[in-house]
This record gives C-alpha cells, structure tokens and sequence, in this order.
C-alpha cells in the first residue's frame, strides 16, 4: 500500500518525461550489469533506506558515473541496490525492451543483455530464460555456460526458492555434462552452493532437490565425501527434514553402486553394515540431544527399517546363540521407555518426544509385521501394557484417529 | 554475504494489519464470507499495476483457472463474460506447437496449457480446440523412460506427469501415449515413507504426492500405493493449529488443504485426520472485510490461497460450496459433463 502511494506521488512529478526516464533508467541498470559482472547481490531498498546508502557514499566520495540514477540505483563492491519505488517503471521497460527484442531478433548479445536485466528482475519469466537456453545452445561455451551458473547463483541468492532459476541451473548443468566427462569440479561448486543457500533458507525444497539431482553424477567417492561433510553441517540444523532425505539418498546410493562396480562383495558388505550402524547411532544420540524433532525420528524409521530387514535375512541363514535382532528390538524399546518417561518440560518438547517415539515404535511394528509379537513382549517386562496403552499415553487427542485405525481398532463399517 | 538491509514487511512483506475489533469478531464466529470473496476475485484483475501483479502477469492464465474455479464452486461463473475469458485464453494459444503460453506473448509449457483446458471445461467450450494438435503437444513431450518434459527444453517432474495425464484424459485422448510407462515412472517416483517425490529419489512433497496419486488415479492405477503407509505419511501433516503442512517441520499453509486432502480422498483415508480443527484453520485465514484467503491467520491474501482453501472446503463438504473433484481438481458437475460428452 506504501509502496503505491510512493510511486503515485513520484508519477506526478514526472509525468511528462515518463518514457524517457523509464528509458534511462534501464540503460543504466544494463550498464552498471555489464560494467560489473561480478555482482554478488542485490537488494530491492525502500527509498530511505536507499537514502542511507547514499550518504555514506557521500562520507566516502563515491565515484558514481551517473548522479542523475543515482537516485534510484547504486552498485559499490559487487552489491546493487535498487530503489524499490522504481521497480514497476523499470520492470516494464526492461520488458518492453525484452519484448521488442523478440519481435525483432537482435544479436545474441543484446538478447542476453536484456533477459538478464529483465530476470534479476522477475526471475520467474520461464520465456525470458528461454530465449537465454536458445542464445547458448546455438554453440557449445564452457565459458559462457559458467556465466550462466553465476548469474543463477546471483538470482538464487535473494530468490532462494525459485523453480524457474534452478530449472534453468539444472539445463547448464546438463550441457556441461553431455561435453565434459569430469563433473567432480561442477559437482564440488554445486554442492557448496546448495549448503550456502540452505543455511539462509531454511527447508528449502528445491535447493536440496537440485543437490539429490546430481547424485547420479557422483562417483561412490563423492557420495562417501558428501556424507562424511555434512555430518558436522546437520548437526546445527537438525529440524532441516530435506537435509535428512538428501542423507538417506546418499545411502540408498550406496546400497545400489553394488550392483554396478563389480566390487569385492564382502568389503562392500563390511563397509555399508558399519556406515549404517554408525549412522543409527548417530540419529540416536542427535535423538537424545534435541528432543521432539520430527526429522531425527523420520531418518530413524528410515534406518531402523532397512537394518531390521538385513538382520532377519543374516538370521535366516545363519544360526546363532544371540539373535541380532532381539537386541535391536531390545535397545530400541528402552529409548521408547526413556522417552516416554521423560521429565516434562516448558516448551512442551518432551511431549512431542513421547509421541514421536510412540509413533516411531508403531511404525516398525507396521512395516516388519514379523516383529510384531516380539515389540509386544518387550513393553511387557517394562510395564507399557500393549502398543495401544503406549499409544493412548503417548499420543495427542487428535493422532487417536491415525493410531487408532493403524492398529484395526476402528469399526470399518464405520 | 548479506550486506544490503531487507525491505521492510510493510513493503514487499505478507503481513495483514487488521483491526482488533474485526479479529475479535472473527474469533467469536468463523463462517464462510462467500460474497467477500467472490468481490475479491472479480475485482483482483483490476488491480494491474503494482509490482506484485506486475510479476505475475506470465501466469495468468493458472491465475485465472484458480479465481475461476472458485467462482464456479460458489456458483457465481456468470459474474464473468464466459466470450471474453474464452476469447483472452485463445490469444495464449499456439497454433504451431499446439500448447498454452502463460500470457499472450509467452512461451509455450505444460503448466498453462492444462490451465486453459481446465477454464475450457468450466465454460463447456472445449469445441474451440483443435483437439488432437493440443493432445499432440502434450503427447509428444513424454520420454522414453515414460515421464514427461514441461516443455521442449527438458525438464522432468512429476508434476508434468499428472498435468499431461490429467489434460489429455479431460480431452478423451490419453491413446496418444505410453499410459503403462508414465504410470510407471510414477511408481519409480514413491519414497519408503509412502509419499512421493518430483523425481525418482526426491524428498516426499504433499503438493508432489497429488500430482502423483492424481495421475495414479486417472489412469487407474492406484493399486500401487500403500493406502495406510500414504494415509499416515499425509495424517501426520496435520499440525497442532488444525492446519495441514506441506512436508515434516514446516509451518500450516492452506494450499496444502487441498493438496493433502485431496490426497487422502483419493486414497480413502480422509477420516484419518480432525477435519473440525482444518475448517477452522481455513476459516481464520479469510479476510471477511475484503475478501480472499492467505496461506496462515493474519497475512496478505491472495488468489491461489483464495482457491485452495475454499477447494478444502469443498472437500470437506462445506454448505455452499460444489463438491470438487479430487483428481481433475475440477467441480464434479464440470468433470460429469465432460466424461458424459465422450
């Protein structure tokens, strides 16, 4: 609303010289992209903050080459600013000029000139990244191609979540790849991207689906790198669910390049068997450090699933004194005993533990049928009564429906 | 690094300052402000020239299958002139390829194309296509391993595989492809959680699993889900306000009113969850002096949140408001009609 009233007021004063300003205004925002091509960040300012800028350029004796834009834009030390009481003015010139553009095909360079400006703008316009897809398929360019990472880079790094920026990010990956053999450098750079990226945009979708994406390129070194990296970075943001799942696509990874590299099998077995046990007990003790986080309870199922279903397989064909999977089950109670016990707390954390753990249980249960029975027996030496009493203590009124209808307790003629 | 101050909320921000006085009423009695909202979609187009509307012109055309959908649900389509809205949605139309560009002058891609068809079906005026070029265009962007690119640059989602499904079956054309390969790259896409993601491997997304169960639907073929493992996965996005969240630690959002729910109608399993403490969510959402839905209590309102909430609504069979159909996101008289017509 302040924002119209701004821009009404700024329209009056110069209404005459609209087009022209509008005019000038994009050639200088085109110039000061070409003049700077190494420009880290943007920011769209409200004109006092805008005004702020100024006077400590004016402390600094600034060297602008254009004092009548100054007024609007500003760019010192690969930072620009632009006054957000322009925005619509410029927008729609530098779609004009995109438009105009299109109509008339004019070089390749001034197609590319524009749609960068109209981009940094409205890094939506899948037309605009488009006509850009058309000016570098023309003719292979590893150095143009790195251009293009950057200027995405420059977008994704106040427009974080935007689907057409990393759609277009994934289309310069693909041509680098179909040329180049060694992706590792790509993959290294792409990988710190996502992680810088991440740790300002919490959850962030997209981000993480573009590092799961390029999983495929990695070698089974890179895949071991990338786990071993991200476990300190997890272990600040461990309500960060996309996180978790871009583990777990690591592991599955794993579990799969058996089948291709023709490995010793044995090695490879020894190898997965302690990666994964380490990682359960990883997720437990981050489990016992924050408590109430879905995410560290997600990748548990993920685990505890596929670790049970080794262990029953291992069982099957080889006897012995000690069942490995009792002790699983074992161990696993006790943490769901812990939980449950727990001293309630202010923040209603211990609750959402309880429940989670509860959940969790139920969820082992459900999926590995064949342990069943013996989840059941375990709570009975723990005085836990039935899964449904660990359920009914455990649980918000509102999850009763879920659990309920998980376990057959409801009439399903209901 | 972050060297440049952000703009204030009050500019680009999302937050709706709101009398007390009206928060207070709303808290009393939450009902459906039918009327507010239908003033507010009609009335949203002529709002054209502040930057935010600005930057969503290239989508106008999904902007107009949201406001027009909802009109239809709260029985008002004839507050618009069917003739120009037809009329606008031709002048996206390409003649060449055969697909839908979000605007006039924009490109073609699946995303705008399934919009025009669905705004077509509401107006019953499907007979102003070339049928079988339209169902070409989207036929001719499946890949060999049976998923489906947005467009001809290349990039696949799932949620391009339930768009091509979903429009070539509303135009009785889906002969024109592999339906066994798309289904199966579909079920290539399921997570070990049960839910779905954009690629095969990707993090299960509740807007991801209605593309995914939508196109498992249309084409029949929802034996290859899990119902209880999906149920639960969904169920367990209920948050403590009633509202739904869109994956594990994220805030209630009302789009995911419809993405999940819509979901676990599919999949028979919307029992599973409190659908008193969701209607109220919604409900809280509106803003009953203007008109128009956000995605949480108290901020900006906008027209894809217009359309999702009122969509949950719908699927929660709230008085007033047409039944919709769960996989075509469509009102079920609308996809009867069609489906009648064969």
């Amino acid at each position: 609303m302040e924002l119209q009233q701004e821009q009404e007021s700024a329209g009056e004063h110069q209404e005459g010289g609209e087009e022209q300003l509008a005019q000038d205004l994009l050639h200088a925002f085109q110039r000061i992209l070409h003049d700077d091509p190494l420009i880290d960040e943007v920011g769209f300012l409200h004109p006092t903050q805008f005004c702020s800028l100024q006077v400590e350029d004016d402390d600094s004796n600034s060297q602008h080459p254009e004092p009548h834009h100054t007024r609007y834009l500003w760019c010192r030390d690969h930072k620009l600013a632009i006054s957000a009481e322009i925005l619509p003015r410029l927008y729609r010139a530098a779609r004009d000029a995109y438009c105009n553009a299109r109509v008339a095909p004019l070089s390749p360079t001034h197609l590319l000139r524009h749609t960068k400006a109209l981009l940094i703008l409205c890094p939506d316009l899948l037309t605009a990244w488009n006509s850009r897809k058309m000016v570098l398929s023309a003719e292979y360019g590893f150095t143009k191609l790195k251009d293009e990472l950057q200027l995405c880079a420059l977008i994704l790094s106040y427009s974080p979540k935007n689907e057409s920026t990393w759609s277009h990010r994934r289309w310069v990956i693909k041509q680098v790849a179909e040329q180049h053999q060694d992706m590792s450098e790509i993959i290294e750079n792409e990988s710190i991207l996502v992680k810088e990226i991440a740790e300002k945009s919490k959850m962030n979708y997209r981000a993480w689906r573009h590092r799961c994406w390029l999983i495929p390129y990695m070698t089974r070194k890179q895949v071991l790198d990338e786990l071993k990296k991200s476990t300190r970075w997890s272990e600040l943001h461990v309500a960060d669910n996309c996180f978790f799942h871009y583990r777990r696509s690591l592991l599955l990874e794993l579990l799969e390049s058996r089948l291709g590299n023709g490995e010793d099998s044995l090695s490879w077995e020894s190898e997965t068997y302690l990666l994964w046990k380490e990682e359960l007990r990883w997720d437990e003790m981050l489990i016992r450090h924050y408590q109430g986080r879905e995410s560290l309870w997600n990748h548990r199922r993920f685990l505890s699933h596929w670790w049970i279903q080794r262990l029953l397989t291992v069982e099957e064909t080889c006897l012995s004194t000690m069942s490995q999977v009792d002790l699983f089950v074992t161990q696993e109670i006790n943490l769901l005993s812990e939980c449950l016990n727990d001293p309630e707390d202010e923040f209603d954390e211990s609750r959402v533990q309880a429940e989670l753990s509860a959940l969790y249980i139920l969820w082992i249960s459900k999926q590995v049928p064949a342990l069943k029975g013996k989840l059941e027996e375990r709570l009975h030496p723990i005085s836990m009564g039935r899964l449904q009493d660990v359920m009914e203590r455990a649980c918000r009124p509102e999850k009763r429906r879920l659990w309920m209808n998980l376990l057959g307790l409801v009439d399903q003629s209901r | 690094m972050r060297l440049l101050p952000k703009l204030p909320p009050s500019l680009g921000g999302r937050t709706r300052l709101r009398k007390a006085e009206q928060k207070a009423a709303m808290a009393d009695e939450a009902e459906l402000a039918a009327d507010q909202h239908v003033r507010y979609i009609v009335t949203v187009e002529k709002k054209k020239d502040s930057f935010e509307s600005l930057v969503m012109e290239h989508i106008r055309l999904n902007g107009a299958y949201w406001g027009l959908t909802t009109l239809d649900l709260l029985h008002k389509l004839h507050a618009v002139d069917a003739a120009e809205v037809v009329d606008w949605i031709m002048s996206c139309y390409h003649p060449e390829s055969g697909g839908f560009g979000g605007n006039v002058g924009h490109d073609p891609h699946v995303l705008y194309t399934l919009s025009a068809v669905q705004v077509l079906c509401l107006f019953d005026r499907l007979d102003v296509l070339d049928v079988d070029k339209v169902a070409d265009y989207v036929a001719g962007l499946q890949n060999k391993d049976g998923s489906f690119s947005g467009d001809t640059w290349g990039e696949v989602d799932t949620r391009f595989s339930y768009i091509a499904l979903c429009t070539l079956s509303l135009l009785h054309r889906l002969h024109k492809i592999d339906v066994q390969k798309a289904v199966d790259f579909v079920v290539s896409c399921k997570n070990l959680d049960g839910g779905f993601g954009a690629m095969p491997g990707g993090e299960s997304h509740a807007g991801q699993i209605f593309c995914c169960v939508g196109a498992l639907a249309i084409t029949g073929s929802l034996h290859h889900i899990d119902r209880d493992l999906l149920g639960w996965w969904l169920c367990e996005r209920q948050c403590k306000d009633g509202g739904l969240n869109g994956r594990p630690e994220k805030l209630a959002d009302v789009c995911y009113s419809w993405w999940v729910l819509s979901s676990l109608v599919m999949i028979d399993r919307v029992h599973w969850i409190d659908k008193e403490k969701l209607t109220k969510f919604i409900l809280n959402c509106q803003d009953k002096e203007s008109g128009g839905i956000s995605d949480r209590p108290d901020n900006a309102v906008d027209i894809y949140h217009t359309y999702f909430g009122i969509a949950g609504l719908s699927l929660m069979e709230y008085p007033g408001v047409k039944p919709l159909d769960p996989a075509y996101a469509l009102p079920l008289d609308v996809v009867n009609r069609v489906f009648m017509k064969k």
